[in-house]
């Protein structure tokens, strides 16, 4: 704690406070450096995560996993029970064609037309044995986020830069992206809970400054800002001497303002995507305003995980079905189709894929049936905590279907997995094991899966 | 377990069986035979008076009473029951005629002797085999072991858990609350307890303790410790000018002053409020807004000033409502209860009493897509969690699903708390506006809430004629008669035309964001009405679906029966294990009743569980209770509990560093008749309060006690978000003192303002803020708390998400701290408040920067400062005569973009900001001179350093 305060003679004017800060964040000294690299607890499969988090449920019927026999029940009577729906329900075939695409098996809708290219769907692991609990949307975002429905706990992303802390301190470990409106829930879902708050998720905003205050007042130059930053140490560099003992707390905030200049310069260059080439642009499909907004994120997603940050988060709004399913899943699938693939080829080519574990995922999947709405035959889906589909790829994960729904889809059948399951299995990819990345709170010490939970092996190459 | 009840407790609840046996005298006398007389007879006589029934020793046996009775070969009884003197047996063991045991070792003592006198004038009782091995079991588990402490509790769900062991030291918070005569030498007065306590054991790690602080730091100190607000030039000229004249008395006086301050119950309010998860909204899938929370609020800040004693204010929480009710069948007889409760006839202590239970409404709640019975369970669980953590510092959510792992807390007790809030249902009560509570913002805001709903009311008719004019033509064109949405709801497909009818996907979007609007802005009328949000109890709620929009309390109906409650076993309402009846915490051995069959059951009544329970956690013999407030109150004045875990103290919790100081303040505390400004006093005036906040130099300080719990010195510690706020605020001279009322709303983030945010539907309505500096510069406490978007500034300083009650605040330093403290609109105005304040009340730059030091640092500038700083506001001045500050536009309406769910497509849809019609903003960097934003620049630093943001 005070092996820094011998050396206060160094925080004069002008001095930058940089090079001590960051040797200490080398030593991985925790009371001053939390985000300080740390050695997984065994070896790694994963380094890095992209997290593409389908807000509102995509429905596995829609996407990857095809159900002909909801086709022939199509409109017909459905006594399928989910949470609190009753009243009249009816079962809803899928407006999409189906077809498998690659070497392993994996199928697709037709919407799908990027996706489906080989070289990207040999990649992809469809898991289909995953199920939620919770049946709103906030609740379930928070379980698939935090592990816990009430929300409150840390996220996924909170978790993994406790463990294995980020490669690029002036960077945050954990940013997070959404479209212009937060997802339900809101920013609980990439809070840091109970872990200190270095590790909360920080969001790049798609409109206006990417960090909040992250730059000076217009009127108000970097030389200005660099200024301040000098008196502003001289101040307190005088408050420090004036004490009997100097404080390791004091010094905490001296240096957080030296790490807040050096990511002003960095962040700025890092999401600045001009410096891509048109052709990489053109494959994220920057130039289509269809796809130009997920298509941003994903690149910025690369750039990010380029550049050490550790886990990104992108959230994709719209997926919540419950009627004109057709119109709402082509659109939605259309926005983001191109941008995943760009991403998973640009990694694969640039030779990140094997170390950066990319998930597609929403917070549960949908019903096979509907009610009507209004009195009329709404073809759309319902929430569904007992059936869902994911992606996963890259970062050791094991290409082809694993688990499976039953033929309504209604439920997964084979390789069935709660929630907890899939955390564990992601925590291990990334070297970490649940049951040892622990924290104690609240009486007792807190984990990711909260009781435990089992590495689901089929996933894992 | 030395405390004097215990041992009957502990028959009556260890053996099941023994529910049924009355604590009474022939229970002490079986008792007394078993344990002590006869092992004795065993060890001492049966050797040759009946171990052996072929060779007994002069025909006398002790092998059972009627051999006792009957006597020996003299042909006396031995035994007389209840005539000790007569008793042949006394007198032979005593040596008296008999010399028996006849060798001098084996001879019983006198206090074994009193034992078999003792037990032969209780009528020398001899229980059953079954009896004596129910006396035996329990003694083996009071007994203390190798293996550690038994704990009597009302059982777990396995013989193991309840027979396991604990270490003694994990178990401290259970035991009773030592007496002062215990802890402290006879002769030492009360204002020298802390010190005696803090400096025997700085004394045994032989450190040496700081000297009292400076005066200016220590007026600083308390005052931002009682009020979260800095002191002002005026109030330190006068302490330090007092102090040096006499320490004690103007100390003294300096906190008398702070605590009669209203302001005192302002910052302590929200000390409280951190525990209890205070927030204006319910969180979850639709957030939404609890009018009249703020009355909770108010009443939490009233209760801190006028120093309510804390057993009350434990009562008031948890059961207001139930007092209410006993207040008003005592006033009007039982018969119109129903009708007072449904009209909200009260008066003013009852009303006052009604508002305390928003206690109990606190959580996150909302049924949206949860199953009844769930949804029902996530509620009471919230309401036993919340009530162990708060008042006892148990964290019970443990034992929703089994046994606690560490703590004597079964899973049954849990279930019997659970059981006493069985009843409880959320309900917006009626209740009276009480004459001190503000409402004067009523008229203002009532009126922007309306203007909102018209808006939206008038483009969802927009939209609706749309659709009504195309679905006329559709009827036309079919040749059928026309039928409104209602009444067409219900035909055929193709009796009707189809849904949404002449609308594009655009108008659909916008229809349903303006329905959710009108009901949203609807609801928000709400706020004027006389309204609590509280409980009451009833065997039964009807909720409906979308239950949190809407909690009215119900006419009863007859017949309507309690819900009996089960062990839940791992916490799923499937798998129901015993039933349970209401109760409280078994550990403690403190019983919530007299009647001694079942101690720790509260009524089975639907009402006064809840009063009960409440009542139990204010007994003064609660040792969690009294030892939870005092340990808070310590934390907060120090920064640290003397239990660390002020939720927890359980064996995970921390162990307290003093052990013998709390209990001393927990039964002064009790003493001073739960009075919490009292225990300010108390702690305050010690020597330890005033230290100076530096280790001495060249102590083995780092060796010995790092961290500080020792309080060798005082523990320097980060202003919270308020108090950071309110302290700029009150620098700059713009904050404003009121008396509580309708929260409001600061200005927050701009792009956070207006950010999108989505709720069930549809997205929330924007943020504005209050449109003139007399309402945004309230003090933080009364900002608007939605728990779905909270204000990035206090947020990013800690302020804890009202989702989980805080113990303790975090202040790590994090970079968007230093982002926001430089370059945040919100810190730019402040800093050019504060320059215009310099410039209004000093000409001269030197003064200037001296006033700047006294309002923001209460100290002088050094001639080092001064030196440097007036050529830093000198050049930035110069830097300023080229900078080009933006203006700054507020806008009157926003569009807003939303992903439609039934089609996937983007919409559009204009949202109105009237409360930036007539906004009042502040000063703005182009509003100000170059000389003003240069010296706004200095204000910025001063804003920014270490010195401003710790408290020494």
């Amino acid at each position: 704690m005070m092996n820094g305060v011998r050396r206060s003679f160094l925080y004069g004017l002008g001095a930058s406070l940089g090079s001590i800060a960051f040797s200490s964040l080398l030593r991985g000294d925790e009371a001053t450096a939390p985000l300080a690299l740390k050695r997984p607890m065994h070896p790694a499969k994963a380094k890095n995560v992209i997290l593409l988090f389908m807000e509102g449920g995509p429905g596995q019927m829609d996407t990857f996993d095809p159900k002909p026999e909801l086709t022939r029940l199509h409109k017909q009577e459905s006594k399928l029970a989910f949470g609190q729906e009753n009243g009249f329900k009816f079962f809803v075939g899928s407006p999409f064609k189906f077809r498998t695409v690659g070497s392993n098996g994996i199928e697709m809708c037709d919407q799908w037309q990027h996706l489906a290219d080989p070289y990207i769907a040999d990649e992809l692991c469809n898991y289909r044995g995953c199920q939620a609990e919770s049946l709103n949307h906030p609740e379930a975002l928070f379980h698939m986020n935090t592990g816990s429905r009430l929300g409150g706990d840390p996220a996924l992303g909170a978790w993994v830069n406790y463990g294995l802390g980020t490669v690029n301190q002036n960077l945050p470990g954990y940013v997070v992206m959404t479209e212009l409106a937060l997802p339900q829930g809101g920013p609980t879902n990439w809070s840091n809970g109970f872990l200190p708050p270095h590790f909360q998720g920080t969001r790049l905003r798609p409109q206006g400054s990417p960090i909040l205050d992250l730059t000076p007042q217009s009127y108000k130059s970097r030389e200005h800002q660099r200024r301040a930053l000098d008196e502003l140490a001289w101040l307190n560099q005088q408050h420090l001497q004036s004490l009997a003992e100097e404080d390791a707390k004091l010094q905490a905030r001296m240096q957080s303002y030296e790490l807040a200049y050096r990511m002003q310069s960095e962040v700025p260059g890092v999401i600045d995507l001009s410096t891509e080439s048109q052709h990489t642009q053109d494959l994220y499909g920057l130039d289509d305003p269809e796809t130009q907004v997920f298509g941003r994120q994903c690149l910025m997603a690369r750039r990010l995980v380029e550049n050490g940050v550790r886990f990104v988060q992108i959230f994709s709004g719209g997926w919540d079905s419950h009627d004109y399913l057709q119109r709402g899943h082509t659109a939605r699938i259309k926005s983001v189709d191109k941008p995943i693939a760009a991403l998973i080829r640009d990694l694969k080519q640039r030779g990140m894929l094997e170390d950066t574990l990319v998930i597609w995922t929403g917070e549960f999947g949908r019903t096979p049936d509907n009610n009507k709405r209004g009195g009329v035959y709404s073809l759309g889906r319902g929430h569904n905590n007992k059936g869902m589909t994911m992606l996963l790829a890259g970062g050791g994960v094991r290409p082809g279907i694993v688990g499976a729904t039953d033929e309504l889809g209604s439920s997964a059948v084979e390789c069935v997995h709660p929630i907890r399951d899939l955390h564990v299995t992601l925590l291990h990819l990334l070297g970490l094991d649940d049951n040892k990345l622990t924290y104690f709170h609240g009486g007792r010490f807190k984990q990711l899966s909260q009781f435990g939970g089992e590495v689901i092996r089929e996933i894992v190459a | 377990m030395s405390s004097s009840h215990r041992p009957a407790l502990l028959a009556a609840i260890l053996v099941s069986t023994s529910f049924l046996h009355s604590v009474m005298a022939s229970d002490k006398a079986d008792r007394l035979f078993t344990l002590k007389v006869l092992p004795l007879l065993k060890d001492k006589c049966l050797g040759c008076h009946g171990g052996d029934k072929e060779d007994i020793k002069g025909d006398f046996s002790v092998a059972a009473r009627s051999d006792l009775l009957r006597g020996g070969e003299s042909g006396e009884p031995a035994v007389v029951p209840g005539k000790p003197a007569e008793s042949t047996l006394l007198q032979a063991i005593k040596w008296e005629n008999l010399e028996m045991p006849p060798k001098e070792n084996d001879r019983l003592n006198d206090a074994q002797v009193q034992l078999i006198e003792q037990w032969i004038e209780l009528e020398a009782p001899w229980p059953d085999e079954a009896t004596q091995q129910r006396f035996r079991d329990e003694e083996a588990m009071a007994a203390l072991t190798d293996e550690g402490q038994l704990v009597a509790t009302s059982g777990g769900t396995s013989q193991e858990w309840s027979n396991r062991r604990y270490l003694p030291e994990d178990l401290w918070a259970f035991m009773p609350v030592k007496p002062v005569t215990e802890l402290l030498p006879e002769d030492l007065p009360r204002e020298e307890a802390i010190d005696y306590f803090i400096n025997s054991k700085l004394a045994a790690a032989g450190l040496t303790s700081s000297p009292a602080a400076e005066p200016a730091q220590l007026i600083r100190r308390a005052t931002l410790d009682l009020t979260g607000l800095p002191p002002t030039p005026d109030d330190c000229d006068r302490f330090v000018n007092a102090y040096s004249q006499n320490p004690e008395s103007a100390w003294k006086q300096l906190i008398d002053r702070l605590l009669a301050s209203p302001q005192y119950g302002e910052h302590w309010g929200r000390h409280w409020l951190d525990v209890t998860r205070y927030a204006d909204t319910g969180g979850m899938s639709n957030d939404y807004e609890r009018s009249n929370m703020w009355r909770y609020r108010d009443y939490v800040i009233r209760s801190f000033n006028a120093d309510k004693p804390y057993n009350e204010f434990i009562v008031e929480q948890l059961a207001g409502d139930e007092l209410a009710d006993e207040s008003v069948s005592r006033r009007t007889g039982q018969t119109n209860m129903e009708d007072v409760r449904l009209n909200g006839n009260y008066n003013q202590q009852e009303s006052e009493w009604l508002i305390a239970t928003g206690f109990l409404r606190l959580g996150p709640w909302d049924n949206a897509m949860v199953e009844a019975d769930e949804a029902r369970q996530i509620y009471l669980d919230d309401l036993v969690n919340i009530t162990g953590q708060t008042f006892l510092a148990q964290t019970m959510r443990c034992c929703k699903c089994h046994d606690h792992k560490f703590d004597p807390l079964p899973t049954r007790d849990y279930y019997r708390i659970y059981a006493a809030f069985s009843t409880t249902h959320m309900a917006e009560r009626p209740v009276p506006f009480l004459p001190q509570e503000d409402r004067s913002l009523f008229a203002a805001s009532k009126s922007h809430v309306n203007r909102m709903l018209q808006f939206a009311v008038a483009e969802k008719d927009k939209i609706l004629a749309k659709q009504e004019n195309a679905a006329r033509q559709w009827y036309e064109e079919n040749n059928l008669p026309y039928k409104t949405e209602d009444d067409r709801k219900n035909d055929p497909d193709e009796m009707k035309p189809p849904r949404y009818v002449g609308l594009d996907h655009v108008e659909q979007g916008q229809r349903k964001v303006r329905e959710q609007d009108e009901w949203i802005w609807n609801r928000r009328l709400e706020r004027y009405e006389p309204m609590a949000q509280s409980v009451y109890s009833a065997p039964s709620y009807n909720m409906a679906w979308n239950g949190a929009r809407k909690l009215r309390i119900q006419r009863q109906k007859a017949g309507d029966t309690s819900p009996e409650t089960h062990i839940l076993l791992g916490g799923a309402l499937t798998a129901l294990g015993d039933q349970v009846l209401p109760g409280v915490l078994s550990a403690i051995s403190l019983p919530a009743n007299n009647n001694g069959r079942d101690p720790f059951a509260l009524t089975e009544e639907v009402s006064g569980r809840r009063l009960g329970m409440a009542r139990w956690i204010a007994d003064p013999s609660n040792p969690l209770t009294t030892r939870s407030i005092v340990n808070r109150i310590w934390q907060y004045h120090f920064g640290r509990a003397i239990a660390a875990n002020a939720n927890n103290f359980g064996a995970k919790g921390a162990k307290p560093t003093h052990p013998e100081l709390l209990d001393y303040l927990a039964g002064d505390f009790v003493q001073a008749g739960w009075s919490i400004k009292s225990m300010h006093r108390l702690i305050m005036m010690s020597d330890v309060y005033r230290r100076d906040a530096s280790p001495l130099p060249n102590t083995s300080f780092n060796e010995v006690d790092p961290t500080n719990a020792l309080l060798s010195h005082f523990p320097r510690r980060r202003l919270t978000a308020e108090e950071l706020r309110d302290s700029i605020l009150a620098a700059t001279g713009e904050l404003v003192h009121c008396s509580g009322g309708l929260p409001i709303m600061p200005e927050m983030n701009m792009e956070v303002a207006l950010q999108p945010r989505m709720i069930q539907f549809s997205l929330a309505p924007a943020y504005q803020p209050s449109p003139t500096p007399q309402l945004r510069n309230r003090r933080s406490i009364y900002a608007y708390q939605v728990r779905g978007q909270a204000d990035p500034f206090t947020e990013l300083f800690n302020q804890p998400n009202p989702n989980e009650s805080c113990e303790m605040r975090e202040t790590a330093a994090v970079t968007p701290q230093a982002f926001t403290l430089l370059n945040s609109d919100q810190m730019t105005d402040r800093s050019i408040a504060m320059a215009l304040r310099l410039q209004a009340e000093q000409q001269q730059l030197e003064d200037q920067i001296q006033l700047a030091f006294r309002l923001i640092l209460s100290r002088k500038a050094t001639g080092s400062e001064t030196e440097r700083l007036i050529r830093y506001v000198t050049e930035m001045t110069e830097y300023h005569q080229q900078s080009t500050p933006t203006t700054v536009d507020y806008p009157t309406s926003i569009t807003r973009s939303l992903v439609e769910e039934f089609s996937g497509e983007t919409f559009d849809y204009e949202e109105i900001l009237p409360g930036f019609e007539n906004y009042t903003s502040d000063k703005k960097p182009g509003d100000v001179t170059a000389a003003t934003r240069g010296l706004a620049d200095m204000c910025l630093l001063l804003f920014n350093t270490n010195e401003f943001m710790f408290v020494e």
